[in-house]
């Protein structure tokens, strides 16, 4: 018998004793099971509540919304394998009198080794290239498009967010499929591309380019692609991970461009108004 | 004290007119001109030059010395055939100077074929027998000057292309700043390119000539451009043979070796009008666009013409890119540090 038990059962025998009702032992028995069991029932019942009520919280965030389709997915994912090879073997060309290059090439087997694998990384990259043109030319990959092109709100909500940063605005920009910060890595990539696609095309084929372009031309391209590798790795190291992984809301690892799937809380957090139209479509489908 | 060094001085010309006097009668007859003998059929000259010899480093020693079976006169045999080695050798007791030459020596390309049995030079063939001087001694068969002429003496064709080679020709003009035979090959440890550790191997070529090439006070002098090696090292070809393709091309393999000259001579392999054979040698591709450019650009450097613009691009553009996105994020982070406080505080 534990104290509830034994407070309820003692209140119930006391209460009797003062109407003057005789109790016997066979009844004070009975009681004794009855408050148990009664007990028991209460409890779980309200312990039924609370799980339900749990349960309904866990759904909301469990809800979630596909936010990148498969195709976007892969190519995403082939790009940052592509950048991350071409990084890796890169950068110690570039930075050939550091140390850790140096021991870059030892552990590695040397330039060579390096070479093959640069130009795996690139193949990759120009896979994505080609890839994505013909994505746009499709109804999707079009919509998408549309969605990512520069807009007056995008500067608006730049202006806002800094605003917020500072403290100066208690209000956060409400931001659409793509925020200016993806749109601008976006727009990077294309940048990007084509100065390392072009430059690395011309290094690749030297042998070819020597007789067709004027040598100054191939010192460009090596200036070039060297520039602008570092820019693209810093970009992609600083900015874009601080963005989509980093920043203290998903620390350490935001996995929606790999699994497509973003709940429902951060869907409300980051994009607004994108959730918005898709309750508007989805009604406007249910009244169909 | 005047007396003794009255004494010594005395002392010292008794002794030294007592080997002059003991050499003279071997000069007797080696010191004639016409003094020969026929061994093998061939004429074999027996003469030595007094005068040169007491100018030599052995001057001081007695002819027995090192011709040490020769003890009556005439001798009646022909005396053993001598060896540097018989004194040069660490230990020795009459303190002949000893180097590490001779070990060297045993390693090179020469000290290898003369151990097979092959005909290659000996000490004596590039040192003298009779009339060694020092190095400094501007007389002396491994002076400076003279060393093209010692190593010609058996290698011919490449002295008569090296002496018409820019190293050449500064040598012929007294320049002692040039590079001579040994300067690239070194002296008693001449490797065959193969050995990694030659001067001359693929991968040592650039520090074997950035040893002149790199230093200003020479370069300045002469008005030759200082900075091409380290512009070397910054291509692909210096980088790719830094990490180990061999096959890359280093300095020689575009402006030759013994016969060097300068791009301003239409001999010469880095002529503009020689380029697209010389790039052609291993880039089958390459047309006289090779010739459209900058050789040994630094883009840092004004002198890399459009490159340097495109370098200066990059590096402002980079720059400015990144502050702005670094601030964005140091804005982001102390916005949300900010907040999170001020939540506190309520």
């Amino acid at each position: 018998m534990n104290k509830e038990e034994k407070r309820i059962y003692e209140d119930i025998i006391n209460d009797m004793e003062k109407e003057g009702i005789e109790i016997s032992d066979e009844l004070k028995k009975k009681i004794k099971k009855e408050v148990r069991e009664r007990l028991k029932k209460e409890i779980e019942r309200e312990l039924q509540k609370l799980k339900k009520k749990k349960k309904k919280e866990k759904k909301e965030k469990e809800e979630y919304f596909i936010r990148f389709s498969l195709n976007i997915r892969l190519q995403h994912l082939i790009l940052a394998l592509g950048c991350i090879i071409l990084i890796i073997t890169g950068l110690p060309i570039k930075f050939h009198e550091a140390g850790w290059a140096e021991f870059y090439f030892k552990i590695t087997g040397g330039i060579q080794v390096s070479r093959f694998f640069h130009r795996i990384g690139a193949t990759l990259l120009v896979i994505v290239a080609i890839w994505h043109t013909i994505y746009l030319f499709t109804k999707k990959g079009w919509s998408e498009f549309k969605e990512l092109l520069p807009r007056k709100k995008d500067f608006l909500d730049f202006l806002m967010n800094i605003k917020y940063f500072l403290g100066l605005s208690k209000e956060r920009p409400r931001f659409g499929r793509y925020s200016y910060i993806e749109k601008f890595d976006y727009w990077a990539v294309y940048w990007g591309m084509v100065i390392m696609i072009g430059s690395g095309t011309l290094m690749w084929f030297h042998n070819f380019f020597l007789g067709v372009v004027p040598k100054f031309i191939l010192d460009i391209a090596k200036e070039a692609h060297s520039d602008e590798a570092l820019l693209a790795t810093l970009a992609i190291v600083i900015w874009h991970w601080y963005n989509a992984h980093f920043n203290p809301e998903i620390f350490p690892f935001n996995p929606t461009i790999f699994t497509g799937k973003i709940d429902k809380e951060r869907m409300l957090h980051e994009h607004p108004i994108e959730y918005e139209k898709i309750l508007k479509e989805q009604k406007k489908k249910k009244e169909e | 004290m005047k007396k003794i060094v009255v004494f010594t001085l005395l002392f010292l010309n008794l002794y030294s007119q007592d080997i002059v006097s003991k050499n003279k009668r071997c000069f007797l007859c080696h010191g004639k001109e016409d003094y020969k003998i026929i061994e093998n059929g061939k004429v074999k000259s027996l003469y030595v030059s007094s005068a040169e010899y007491y100018q030599s480093v052995h001057k001081d020693m007695l002819c027995t010395n090192c011709h040490y079976d020769v003890s009556t006169i005439p001798h009646l045999r022909k005396p053993k055939k001598i060896h540097c080695l018989q004194c040069h050798y660490a230990g020795n007791v009459v303190g002949a100077p000893v180097k590490e030459m001779p070990e060297k020596y045993k390693e090179s390309v020469h000290g290898r074929a003369k151990e097979k049995g092959k005909k290659a030079p000996d000490c004596i063939d590039c040192h003298t027998t009779h009339y060694i001087r020092y190095h400094s001694d501007t007389l002396s068969t491994i002076h400076k000057r003279n060393i093209p002429l010692t190593c010609g003496k058996c290698h011919m064709k490449i002295v008569e292309d090296y002496s018409s080679s820019i190293h050449g020709e500064a040598l012929k003009k007294g320049i002692l700043e040039t590079a001579v035979c040994s300067d690239c090959h070194q002296e008693h440890d001449i490797l065959p390119p193969e050995d990694p550790r030659s001067t001359l191997n693929p991968k040592n070529v650039i520090h074997t000539c950035e040893r002149c090439h790199a230093d200003v006070t020479i370069m300045k002098k002469y008005g030759v451009p200082v900075k091409q090696v380290e512009a070397f090292k910054e291509s692909f070809h210096g980088v790719a043979l830094e990490y180990g393709v061999v096959r890359a091309a280093n300095c020689v393999s575009c402006h030759g070796f013994h016969d060097i000259l300068p791009s301003s001579d239409p001999r010469s392999p880095i002529h503009p009008k020689n380029l697209a054979k010389t790039c052609g040698k291993c880039h089958p591709g390459a047309s006289e666009n090779v010739a459209k450019g900058k050789y040994h650009i630094i883009a840092e450097e004004k002198e890399a013409g459009i490159v340097y613009y495109v370098y200066n691009f990059f590096k402002w553009f980079t720059l400015l890119v990144i502050l702005g996105l670094v601030i964005h994020i140091i804005l982001d982070l102390t916005g949300r540090a900010m907040k999170k406080v001020k939540k506190k505080a309520e």
